[in-house]
C-alpha cells in the first residue's frame, strides 16, 4: 500500500531539505553513508478465550533510526521524537563511528540487483485498512471461529483466538538521496484448542498471516481454520514416541520449509559470511545439493507475510536463487555484505523497527519443485518418519547443526505410513542434510503461517519446500 | 531518569481516563537508556545508542478491559489515544471477572525505585569514549596466539553494553510503585577452525547490576576456549545414561514447570500440572523458591506488573507443588485466591553435597555433560520434551570427547524424579538460580 509522497512526510514531520540535513550530519565525522528510517506503526490485537472477546488493544509506535557506515562499521542511533534536535542528536551519536576515513562504500553497489527486481511493485494492495475498521468489527470473525472449532469436536474444552495486525508506515531517505516510502500491512490469526479424551490432554494450533489488509478475514478462512486445527487429533491421541536414532525422513510439502530455513538459510545470510562464521562462507561456486534442486529467497510472493516492496535498505524486493541446480551462486545481502564481497545487494537488508539497523535476512525461503511424487517417495523408505507439522527451529551457524520439533508425523515402515509420531525435535548437519537429499516431489507448498525469525531481532518470514525424502537424520524418541 | 513532569503526565493521564468513562485504570510509565559498543576481531565493529520510553495503559470500563501503548507522549496526544482507547474497550464483551488487585497486596516499600540496591550512579556518567575503551579491553583477539594450539580463531564478535531502566506503575486505587535498575552486560562469540576446516563457535556472556562486578576480561577469551573445546566430536550410539546439565543453560529444564503452574496454563487446561497443587509429584531432594526481594541480585523485583508485593514463595518443597502463580483475573476466573503473577527471580536448592560441577562429574562417575541446547521444545499439556544438545561424553568422572548431533528425549515429570544430585554452581547473571544438574537414567537418541 502505497501513498503520496507528501502523506509520509506530514506523518514524521519533515520535508527533503530537512532529511539532506541529518544526512550530513551524520556523515560529518568521515562516514561513508547514511540513512533514516521513520517508522510509525499502529498495532491492534483481540484475544477471544472462554467464549468471549474480553481482552483487547492497541499499541502505537513511532521513530527514527539513524545509521551512518564507515566501510563495515555500523553506528546506530534512534529516537522516538522526529523534532529536529532530536534527529540531529541521533546522527550526532551514530556518526561517532567514523573515526577513520572509509575504504568501501556502500553507495557504490546501490544497483537494483540480479532478477531485474520491479522498484514499482505493490506486493500488498489493501482492501480494507485496518485503521479504518472499528475494533467492534472484527469480533464477528473471531467468534464465528471459535463457533466454528467448537462445532467441529466434542472433545474440545477450550479455545483462544487471537487476531493482531498492524499497519506500518515507512520513510527512508539516505545519502545517495533515494528516498522511499510505504505502507506495510500485517494481520494474523491464530487458534488453538485443548482436547481432552479419557483423562487425556492434546493441543493443537494453527495460524495464518499475510501483508494484506482486513479483508482476510472471511468465513471461509474461519473455516479453513477451524478444520486444521481439528485434523489429526485422533492421531494425536493415539501417537507415540518412535524408537530415536538416523534414520530416512521425508517432509511433508509446505512448513517441512522450516529445514531450509534452519539447515541452510541462516548460513547463507552474507554477515555470517563475511565473518567467517558460517560453515558456507568457503562454498561459493561449489556444489552442496544433487543436481535439479533450486532454492531460493523470495520477496515478490503478492501479500507473503515475507513479502516486500523493497528492503528496510530502500533495495527492491525480488527473488534469490541461492542455489541453483545445486550449486550455492547466492548469499543474501544487505548493503555492507554487498559491497564487501562486490556484488549487488538482494533486497535482504530488514530489521525489526526503526530502533534495530538492518541485517541479511530471509524473506519467503523454499524450494522449487522437482518431478518425483509424494506417494513414491514415502512408499522408497524401508524405515523412518513423515513429518508434517512443527513449531520451531534452531541452528548453529558455525558448525552447521540445525534442529526443527516436529508436534505430528508419522512412522513409515516398508513404504507405508503407520503409527502416528509426535513431540520430537529432529537434528542434522546443514551440508550433510543437503548433500542427502534423495528425491524432491511435484508439490511445492509455501505455508502461510505466522512465522517469525528471531536473528538478533524479530521478522516476519514464511517458507515452503514440496515433499522431500532425505537419507539420514537424527531423531529423538525413546531409547 | 523519569522526570517529575513525566510523572505529572502519567498523573493526568490516569486522572484523564477516569474523568472520561474509566471505572478503574493502571498506568506503566518506562523510559530505558542504553549504549552499546559491539567488536569483531578487535576492533570496534558498530555502535548503538537507544532511548525508549513508552505509557501503558490498563482500562476497565463497563467492565470491560483493554491494554494500550504509545510512545508518542505529548499530552495532546496522549489525551486523544485514551479517548480512542475507552470508545475501543466499550467495543469488547464484558468480563466480570477483571478488576484492580486488592489494595491490601500492592506494594507499599517500592517509592524510590532504588530500595533494591540494583542502582549503579557511575552508569550515568560513562562516556563514549570510556564505552569503547571497556569493549577494546574485553577483546581476546590481540592474544588469541596464546590460545591457538591446535586451531585458529577466524572470528571473535562481541559487544558490551550498559543500560538504565526506570519504571513507575500506578493505578486509581492509589498504587505508587517504581523500580530502577542498571546492567552492564558482555558478551562474546567465537568460531575456531580446526586443521581439517571445520568450523567450531560457542558464546560467553556476563552480567551485573554493578560495573565493577562485570567478569571484562575473560568473556572473550571463554567464549574461545569453549569453541575449541567442541574440536573433534564424536558420535555416539543412541543409549539411556547420566545427564549433567551446565548451569549456564540448566533454567532450559526449569523453565516448562514454571509455565505449567503459571494461571492462565492451568485455567486453561494447557498444563501437566494443573490438578497437581498439593501433589507430591517429585522427589524429597526438589526444593524450588522464589526469592524476589533479595537486594542486589539481579532479576529481583518489589512488586509484580499489576503492582502486587512480591514475596517469598515455595515453588517446589520438597517434591510438592506448592504455588500455581495466580494474578487478580485468572484467580477470580478460577475461584481461588490470587498469588502472584509469575515466578521473580527462582532459586533451585542445591543438594548432594557438590559444590562444583567436577565434584558433580566425579560423583556420576559416567554420562553425558549438557553445556548448550540446540533448539527442541515441549508439550505444555502433556510435559513431554525434546531438545537438541550439544556437550561432552564423560567417563570416570572426567570429560573425554565432545559430542554432537544428539537429543535428549522424555516427559518432565520423569525427567525431574530421576534428579539425583545438583553442584552450588548457580550463575547470579541469570534470572533464575540454577545450579549443574544430575539426572539418571535420560534417553539419548544419537
Amino acid at each position: 500500500m502505497i501513498q503520496s509522497k507528501q502523506y509520509y512526510l506530514d506523518i514524521f514531520k519533515v520535508d527533503v531539505p530537512l532529511l539532506e540535513t541529518f544526512v550530513a550530519e551524520g556523515l560529518r565525522s568521515g562516514g561513508s553513508y547514511c540513512d533514516l528510517y521513520f517508522e510509525n506503526t499502529s498495532y491492534g490485537s483481540l484475544l477471544l478465550r472462554d467464549g468471549a472477546v474480553t481482552s483487547g488493544g492497541s499499541h502505537i509506535d513511532y521513530g527514527v533510526g539513524v545509521r551512518v557506515l564507515s566501510g563495515e562499521k555500523t553506528g546506530y542511533a534512534y529516537s522516538e521524537s522526529t523534532l529536529k534536535e532530536d534527529i540531529l542528536a541521533c546522527a550526532r551519536a551514530a556518526a561517532g563511528i567514523a573515526d577513520a576515513p572509509s575504504e568501501v562504500n556502500p553507495y557504490g553497489t546501490r544497483n537494483p540487483s540480479r532478477g531485474e527486481p520491479n522498484p514499482a511493485a505493490d506486493r500488498y494492495p489493501v482492501l480494507q485498512n485496518w485503521r479504518e475498521v472499528p475494533m467492534a468489527g472484527f469480533l464477528p470473525f473471531l467468534q464465528s471461529l471459535d463457533a466454528d472449532v467448537h462445532a467441529k469436536d466434542t472433545r474440545i474444552r477450550k479455545v483462544i483466538v487471537n487476531l493482531a495486525f498492524s499497519v506500518s508506515d515507512i520513510l527512508m531517505y539516505n545519502s545517495a538521496r533515494e528516498l522511499k516510502y510505504e505502507t506495510r500491512p500485517m494481520g494474523s490469526v491464530s487458534v488453538s484448542a485443548v482436547f481432552e479424551q479419557n483423562g487425556a490432554v492434546e493441543n493443537k494450533s494453527t495460524s495464518r498471516s499475510f501483508r494484506c489488509g482486513a479483508e482476510m478475514l472471511t468465513p471461509a478462512l474461519a473455516q479453513e481454520m477451524a478444520a486444521e486445527v481439528v485434523k489429526g487429533i485422533d492421531q494425536r491421541f493415539e501417537a507415540k514416541r518412535p524408537e530415536g536414532g538416523r534414520m530416512s525422513v521425508v517432509m511433508g510439502a509446505g512448513a517441512s520449509g522450516i529445514l531450509l530455513h534452519e539447515a541452510m538459510g541462516h548460513a547463507f545470510e552474507a554477515d555470517f559470511n563475511r565473518k567467517g562464521t558460517s560453515i558456507f562462507s568457503d562454498k561459493m561456486g561449489c556444489r552442496i545439493c544433487p543436481e535439479g534442486i533450486n532454492i531460493l529467497d523470495d520477496g515478490t510472493l503478492q501479500s507473503n507475510r515475507g513479502a516486500i516492496n523493497f528492503d528496510d535498505e530502500g533495495i527492491p524486493g525480488q527473488k534469490t536463487y541461492m542455489v541453483e541446480d545445486g550449486i550455492l551462486t547466492s548469499y543474501l545481502h544487505d548493503r555492507i555484505s554487498a559491497a564487501h564481497y562486490g556484488v549487488k545487494p538482494t533486497g535482504n537488508g530488514r530489521r525489526e523497527s526503526f530502533r534495530y539497523a538492518p541485517l541479511p535476512r530471509m524473506r519467503a525461503t523454499y524450494m522449487e519443485s522437482g518431478t518425483a511424487k509424494a506417494d513414491d517417495l514415502i512408499s522408497s523408505v524401508k524405515k523412518g518418519i513423515f513429518v508434517d507439522e512443527f513449531s520451531n527451529g534452531q541452528v548453529q551457524i558455525g558448525e552447521g547443526d540445525f534442529t526443527f520439533y516436529v508436534k505430528s508425523g508419522y512412522m513409515i515402515e516398508n513404504g507405508r505410513l503407520t503409527m502416528p509420531v509426535k513431540d520430537i525435535n529432529i537434528i542434522g548437519n546443514g551440508p550433510e542434510a543437503l548433500a542427502d537429499i534423495r528425491g524432491v516431489a511435484d508439490d511445492l507448498a509455501v505455508d502461510p503461517g505466522a512465522w517469525t525469525c528471531g536473528k538478533e531481532q524479530s521478522v516476519p518470514v514464511s517458507c515452503g519446500i514440496p515433499t522431500v525424502l532425505i537419507g539420514n537424520l537424527t531423531v529423538g524418541g525413546a531409547q | 531518569m523519569i522526570t517529575n513532569e513525566e510523572i505529572a503526565l502519567a498523573t493526568h493521564c490516569l486522572a484523564f481516563a477516569l474523568e472520561n468513562g474509566a471505572s478503574g485504570v493502571r498506568i506503566t510509565l518506562s523510559k530505558s537508556l542504553m549504549n552499546l559498543v559491539g567488536m569483531l576481531n578487535g576492533e570496534v565493529d558498530k555502535t548503538a545508542h537507544a532511548l525508549d520510553k513508552s505509557l501503558q495503559l490498563q482500562l476497565f470500563v463497563n467492565g470491560r478491559f483493554g491494554t494500550f501503548s504509545s510512545n508518542r507522549l505529548e499530552k495532546d496526544e496522549l489525551e486523544s489515544f485514551i479517548l480512542q482507547a475507552i470508545d475501543t474497550v466499550k467495543m469488547l464483551e464484558e468480563d466480570k471477572f477483571r478488576s484492580l488487585p486488592d489494595p491490601s497486596r500492592l506494594a507499599k516499600d517500592a517509592v524510590t525505585g532504588q530500595e533494591l540496591g540494583l542502582w549503579d550512579a557511575t552508569a550515568e556518567s560513562i562516556t563514549s569514549a570510556r564505552r569503547k575503551e571497556l569493549a577494546i579491553s574485553s577483546s581476546f583477539w590481540a592474544r588469541k596466539a596464546e590460545a591457538e594450539k591446535g586451531f585458529t580463531l577466524i572470528a571473535e564478535e562481541g559487544e558490551y553494553s550498559d543500560s538504565i531502566f526506570d519504571s513507575v506503575t500506578m493505578d486509581s486505587q492509589g498504587l505508587f510503585a517504581r523500580h530502577t535498575e542498571t546492567s552492564f552486560e558482555i558478551g562474546y562469540e567465537a568460531t575456531v577452525q580446526d586443521s581439517e576446516g571445520n568450523h567450531y563457535s560457542n558464546y560467553w556472556w556476563d552480567a551485573a547490576p554493578f560495573l565493577k562486578d562485570l567478569q571484562l576480561e575473560s568473556c572473550a577469551q571463554k567464549a574461545c576456549l569453549r569453541a575449541a573445546q567442541a574440536i573433534s566430536p564424536v558420535s555416539i550410539d543412541s543409549c539411556r545414561t547420566n545427564l549433567i546439565v551446565d548451569s549456564e543453560c540448566a533454567g532450559k529444564l526449569v523453565t516448562p514447570l514454571l509455565n505449567a503452574l503459571g494461571g492462565f496454563a492451568v485455567q486453561q487446561k494447557n498444563s501437566f500440572l494443573a490438578d497437581k497443587l498439593g501433589k507430591k509429584l517429585f522427589p524429597d531432594s526438589l526444593s524450588i523458591i522464589d526469592l524476589p526481594r533479595v537486594p542486589g541480585e539481579t532479576g529481583c523485583r518489589l512488586f509484580d506488573s499489576e503492582g502486587v508485593a512480591t514475596r517469598e514463595l515455595p515453588v517446589i518443597e520438597n517434591g510438592v507443588v506448592k504455588t500455581f502463580f495466580i494474578n487478580t483475573y485468572i484467580g477470580h476466573k478460577m475461584g481461588v485466591e490470587p498469588t502472584i503473577e509469575d515466578a521473580t527471580r527462582v532459586k533451585l536448592m542445591p543438594f548432594g553435597g557438590c559444590s562444583t560441577q567436577e565434584e558433580l562429574l566425579q560423583k556420576m562417575i559416567d554420562g553425558i555433560l549438557v553445556t548448550g541446547f540446540n533448539g527442541g521444545n515441549s508439550n505444555a499439556a502433556t510435559g513431554n520434551f525434546s531438545y537438541g544438545i550439544e556437550g561432552f561424553l564423560i567417563r570416570g568422572g572426567r570429560k573425554v570427547h565432545p559430542v554432537r548431533e544428539m537429543l535428549i528425549t522424555g516427559d518432565f515429570i520423569s525427567l525431574w524424579n530421576n534428579l539425583v544430585a545438583t553442584a552450588n554452581d548457580a550463575r547470579p547473571c541469570l534470572s533464575k538460580l540454577i545450579p549443574t544438574l544430575a539426572f539418571k537414567d535420560v534417553s539419548f537418541s544419537a
